[in-house]
């Protein structure tokens, strides 16, 4: 039986483990210190484990410096040591992981990371990656709890609202390989982050909030912003909270405002005559996350120093410095990231030139501001765009005061009429909020508290080949087929009406498989005509096979679709026969190339 | 009389204001006046440290290399002033300070002992701990001492130094020498 519920947040850049436990009547979270690498040889205890994976080569590793104090003779390095490699030694550094779970353009099973590295390089593929990270989070709670090792809790592990079923199912095999238990819970951040508010607030929630109201949750972290909207519903004369909106996965973050800095900075630099090397120019990223949080808070003198220490032993001597306007600064970072966007307004799209470098796929356009506008947007509630009573902060980004208020005011100014949009923050600490809440959500559930409900945030389609004149070369027109509504409950699953699909014994049957935040009135067995790109968006090819052996008498079998969303909350997509009763279970095909535009 | 005063005047407070409504249904659901922010509560379990390995160094030498790699104190301490400006200095010292500042706090969490303001009148309790307080001027007579404060001194409230597992050979080195290889190209 657990004794404890863990909620673990992989992040993009850090993760962080929250526990409480179970037997409490109080929720009563702590924060696992976390021992690490922090150089060679050296294990520091720390909040928050970086997450980035450091593949040693075989010549550093003697003396045991990469002892952690759970295993012995390691070749590779999780946590601070590594988050510090990535730029000294970027070719054998893992970063970004996550970012690539949701890239379903690459094999994730496939080792590709470090990106773009060297032959000689061992690599990992991105779910190897995710994996240990959570490793090294399980040695740290197996070490400091060793009587309750993790296998045997409670455990909520968060995801992206915006990652899809394939991304969701890809981060569930590396819990389960790390060693996470079969019953694990995905929560998604931005619900956590609701949570870690909850947490906080105790019953009282239910005064602040009233029926109607709607919460818009904004989670900048460092390379993703994920937004999600969460309303308040009546049931049986209880306030209910009630998840109604996810948006895409969008890649724009604080590191792409410390980089904008860097790189404003350099050219004032290079403008004093002044060129930086590339150990320099990482230094002043470095720099400039730094000074970021002092440009953007009120206050303060009117220049800012930002300096770049010289490399070697030689500090003073080396170091260069500039002066940069605070006001500038502060308005290049608010304006270029924030900008007073009109509800109108869109992001803006660069058309792909023919040839796109694989890669992960950076926003084009840094304005969170649109993106918000076009999320809101995009979730018209039939009255207009939707209309946010609150605004629930999360992300390190929103420490900065300053970036808090422009959204709030230019969400006053979108809706005029009524009382403008209120901030309500995650915790006073937006670093741990997600885990935090990810330990009170495994909490509550336990003991029945409040919860948040929504079911899928997506709707799933898969692509039929329409019946029709066969047009000698040009393939048959593709149309999508939804299978999963957007809001089905977990717990639940239903046949899916529609014609018969032949599927061939004995061969791999392979659907093409689509997804949409957006289209909220498709039923399951509704056959789309016309879709534009912006609605649905593809995802991994799912696939199945039928054994030869089976009694089956015919060459192909006629089968309808059977969708199911588990207890935990995962997606199972079955074939159903119609005249048999045979059923196959179809499984993301993620090793298969992604396919075209 | 006073309570009937009060009565009226919650009345009418909670009628017009929505904040002063909500404070009083929680004051009377909760029956005591509730803290701005509630200390989270911590579970009484705590984890367990890893115990650290034989030491094979003294911590001094960790805590200076931690300084060394997070904020070039080292460097910065054994590097000649001599020919430099107060501007050069500075620019240098900004960075190094601010870091420092970092290391210490998250390694030892340092905080005033007194925290009142420096000039301020203090009294120095009877049967006091000689290594917290350091009495000057006119010290005569018995505790409770008075006098004016002239440091509020620092205390370090908790002492959490990273576990060194490297090498013998290695326990001497405050800083690694590093060399960078170029591509091959």
């Amino acid at each position: 039986m657990a004794k404890w519920v863990l909620g673990i947040d992989l992040g993009t850049t850090n993760s962080v483990l929250a526990y409480a436990p179970l037997e409490e009547e109080q929720p009563a979270i702590g924060l696992l210190p976390v021992p690490q690498l922090v150089a060679a040889g050296t294990v520091e205890a720390r909040s928050m484990l970086p997450s980035f994976l450091y593949l040693a080569s075989p010549h550093e590793t003697g003396g045991g410096a990469f002892d952690l104090p759970w295993a012995s003779g390691r070749d590779s390095a999780v946590g601070e040591l590594a988050r510090g490699k990535g730029s000294e030694v970027p070719d054998r550094t893992v970063g970004g992981a996550k970012s690539w779970l949701a890239h379903s353009r690459v094999d994730r099973h496939e080792a590709i990371l470090p990106w773009n590295a060297p032959a000689e390089v061992p690599k990992v593929s991105p779910v190897t990656a995710s994996r240990r990270y959570l490793e090294h989070l399980i040695g740290a709670w197996d070490a400091a709890f060793p009587e309750d090792p993790a296998r045997e809790q409670a455990v909520v592990l968060t995801v992206p609202a915006s990652f899809d079923a394939s991304a969701r199912e890809l981060t569930r095999q590396a819990a389960l390989a790390a060693g996470l238990p079969e019953d694990l819970v995905l929560l998604e951040e931005p619900q956590a982050a609701v949570y870690a508010w909850l947490a906080e607030t105790g019953d009282r929630w239910r005064r602040h909030l009233k029926l109607g109201d709607k919460l818009l949750v904004c989670d900048v972290g460092g390379g993703t912003t994920d937004l999600t909207l969460v309303g308040v519903a009546q049931e049986e004369g209880d306030l209910v909270l009630e998840r109604i909106a996810v948006g895409n996965h969008l890649l724009v973050g604080g590191d792409n405002m410390d980089l904008a800095l860097a790189h404003h900075v350099a050219g004032l630099f290079a403008h004093k005559g002044v060129s930086l090397d590339p150990w320099q120019s990482v230094a002043l990223w470095h720099s400039c996350r730094a000074a970021k949080e002092a440009l953007l808070s009120p206050g303060g003198p009117k220049k800012h120093s930002i300096a770049v220490l010289g490399r070697g032993s030689r500090l003073i001597g080396k170091t260069v410095s500039i002066e940069v306007d605070r006001q500038g600064v502060a308005d290049l970072l608010v304006d270029g990231f924030f900008p007073r966007a009109a509800l109108a307004d869109r992001p803006e799209r660069r058309r792909a030139s023919g040839f796109r470098e694989i890669g992960l796929p950076f926003e084009a356009d840094t304005a969170i501001t649109r993106h918000v506008a076009a999320f809101l947007g995009s979730h018209d509630d039939g009255s207009g765009p939707a209309r946010p009573t609150y605004v629930l902060f999360n992300g390190g980004v929103f420490k900065a005061e300053v970036l808090r208020q422009r959204l709030l005011e230019l969400l006053a100014g979108w809706f005029p009429e009524g009382e403008p949009p209120r901030p309500l923050v995650a915790a006073p600490d937006l670093d741990h909020a997600v885990a935090r809440g990810a330990a009170y959500y495994g909490w509550s559930k336990r003991r029945g508290g409040v919860r948040i409900r929504g079911g899928t945030a997506r709707a799933y389609y898969v692509g039929i080949e329409t019946a029709g004149l066969a047009v000698p070369g040009a393939a048959r027109p593709l149309r999508p087929l939804c299978v999963v509504p957007i809001g089905m409950e977990e717990g639940t699953e239903a046949a899916v009406p529609s014609e018969e699909i032949g599927l061939v014994v004995g061969e791999s049957a392979q659907f093409r498989f689509f997804s949409s935040s957006v289209r909220k009135q498709d039923r399951p067995g509704d056959l789309l005509e016309r879709v534009s790109e912006d609605e649905l968006s593809e995802t991994d090819s799912m696939e199945t096979m039928l054994p030869a052996d089976e009694a089956i008498e015919e060459g192909c079998v006629p089968v309808r679709f059977h969708a199911k969303i588990t207890e935990l909350g995962m997606l199972e997509l079955w074939c159903a026969g119609t005249r048999s009763a045979g059923r196959w279970k179809l499984e993301f095909s993620v090793r298969q190339q992604g396919q075209g535009e | 009389m006073r309570r009937l005063w009060t009565a009226i005047r919650a009345f009418w407070r909670v009628l017009v204001s929505r904040d002063v409504a909500e404070a009083v249904e929680e004051l009377l659901d909760r029956g005591v006046v509730p803290k701005a922010t509630p200390e989270p509560v911590a579970p009484k379990v705590e984890p367990k440290r890893p115990e650290p390995k034989a030491r094979a160094r003294s911590e001094a030498i960790t805590l200076l290399a931690t300084l060394q790699r997070e904020a070039r104190f080292v460097d910065f301490v054994k590097e000649p002033l001599g020919g430099y400006s107060d501007a050069q200095i500075g620019a240098a010292a900004r960075d190094v300070h601010r870091d420092c500042a970092k290391v210490l706090d998250r390694l030892f969490a340092i905080v005033a002992v007194l925290d009142q303001e420096d000039g301020s009148e203090v009294e120095v309790p009877a049967g006091f701990d000689a290594g917290r307080y350091r009495l000057s001027g006119h010290v005569a007579g018995g505790p409770p001492f008075r006098g004016r404060l002239v440091h509020h001194g620092w205390e370090a409230t908790r002492c959490e130094l990273p576990a060194w597992t490297g090498s013998v050979a290695g326990a001497g080195i405050v800083a690694p020498v590093e060399v960078e290889m170029k591509a091959e190209s």
